[in-house]
């Protein structure tokens, strides 16, 4: 046969191409529930560090179940609320965003299209929140805690999808990035909730950071710096009436809390 | 049939000899469990992709041909990251491996192969090319990963080699610069060894 006529060639591309897109869409499709298992144990295990339960190393020594058995010790409630802060409903325990899901937030709190957004709040008061946004190659996502009923950062972890190995990739993999975020406090009251600052956020005369609103970005990723930056206004800019509301009845719903113990 | 073996892997091998693949050496080789899982799923790649594409070499039309390596090779690498993303075992290890699972198309070694070896010969003997080809990249990995973890971490696959006798890990080992000079003394010694490998 002449293999090198056009209609061969046509016939010949067709049936491979089809052929490998079954193949693949076959596979996908049976080790979807899978991957979905792990993404969601890897999803929890990002909170659980934000909110300082251990690190993201032990989590992941420690394997899937047992970080879905101690996050079901741990987590007090979950519910998600509007951008007036006011609660929308209860969220299962077990229940997690995805990526996918926050990015369908993502979209609704930038058109102000009603977005629901989670609130995770564990026994020990610690309530978690999730950013997400556009970093440079692709996107950008954690999880910010804060300290009982307060605008004070316990912690914070981010993951991405494709930034730059050793540059942008450092949100996710350098801890001393992570760790800037401890203690500082998030301003609900501006525009700008929180800022990664270029150029390098105010110092006391110890070399320690100022108890602010700001940290140091990272050095040769000032997009995905900046990228995160917006993603985190953003977010925690929908998440301020509902803080300020928790602010505002601190100490009724502490009390509240002595009565039920 | 042992040289088509044994080749790749020695004499002419795809990193160390023919400089191939060295982006992905570099990047990959902070830990030994990353470097292990690479070099599995290129020698899957390579290997199976070879083998397809030899028992469809008779049939593909010339015109198009690097467009169906591409497209087979692109499957392979697709299946591999899908299974790596399945298992609890390398969900972490693909994640932390990221856009090198996605890049092994770009691997010079997977489609040089495919073009040089797999479409002139016969399956059996195709497979075996692709594999060892892997194997003799995976190898280099390997060795690269073992100096840059046990110094730069002073870990192996994990386990606490050398801090607990107070070694301070060395963070210049974990740079990629330091897996470029590792791979420049490896080709060193290489070339000692086999002097026909000088140039004059």
């Amino acid at each position: 046969m002449n293999t090198n006529s056009n209609t061969y060639t046509i016939i010949y591309t067709t049936i491979i191409v089809t052929l490998v897109a079954a193949i693949l869409a076959f596979v996908s499709q049976s080790l979807k529930s899978k991957q979905e298992a792990n993404e969601k144990a890897d999803t929890i295990s990002q909170m659980m560090t934000a909110a300082q339960f251990g690190t993201k190393a032990d989590f992941q020594k420690i394997g899937n179940s047992a970080v879905l058995a101690k996050y079901a010790e741990e987590i007090g409630q979950a519910f998600t609320v509007g951008t007036d802060g006011k609660k929308i409903a209860d969220l299962d325990l077990d229940k997690v965003y995805s990526p996918k899901e926050l990015k369908n937030q993502n979209y609704k709190i930038k058109d102000g299209n009603q977005p629901e957004i989670p609130v995770f709040v564990f026994k020990n008061g610690v309530t978690v929140v999730p950013v997400y946004g556009a970093g440079l190659w692709g996107p950008v996502w954690g999880y910010i805690a804060f300290e009982p009923s307060s605008n004070s950062i316990k912690g914070a972890y981010f993951d991405h999808e494709s930034e730059t190995a050793g540059l942008g990739a450092k949100i996710k993999d350098d801890p001393e990035f992570q760790a800037e975020f401890i203690g500082e406090q998030a301003d609900f009251a501006s525009a700008n909730v929180f800022d990664i600052v270029k150029g390098g956020a105010p110092k006391n005369q110890d070399g320690t950071s100022v108890t602010d609103n700001k940290i140091d970005a990272i050095t040769g990723a000032t997009m995905t710096s900046n990228g995160l930056d917006a993603a985190i206004d953003t977010w925690l800019g929908a998440y301020s009436a509902y803080f300020k509301m928790t602010a505002t009845s601190k100490s009724c719903c502490e009390e509240t809390k002595t009565e039920e113990e | 049939m042992k040289e088509t073996i044994l080749n790749p892997i020695f004499k002419g091998n795809p990193i160390t000899v023919l400089v191939l693949g060295i982006c992905s050496s570099l990047a990959v080789t902070v830990t030994m469990k990353g470097a292990l899982v690479m070099a599995l799923s290129v020698i899957a790649v390579t290997g199976i992709s070879s083998l397809i594409l030899s028992l469809l070499r008779n049939t593909i039309p010339s015109r198009v041909r690097i467009i169906v390596q591409l497209v087979v090779v692109a499957m392979m690498v697709i299946l591999v990251d899908q299974i790596l993303k399945s298992f609890e075992a390398t969900y972490a290890i693909d994640k932390q491996l990221s856009v090198y699972i996605g890049l092994i198309i770009t691997n010079c070694i997977v489609m040089g192969r495919i073009e040089a070896f797999a479409l002139g010969n016969k399956p059996w003997p195709s497979f075996l090319d692709g594999v060892a080809n892997g194997a003799g990249y995976g190898m280099i990995l390997l060795i690269v990963a073992f100096f840059r973890e046990l110094l730069g971490s002073g870990t192996l696959f994990g386990v606490d080699i050398l801090n607990w006798l107070g070694y301070v890990p060395n963070n210049l080992v974990i740079l990629p610069p330091f897996a470029l000079i590792l791979l420049g003394c490896i080709v060193w010694v290489q070339r000692s060894i086999q002097k026909d490998l000088q140039e004059k």
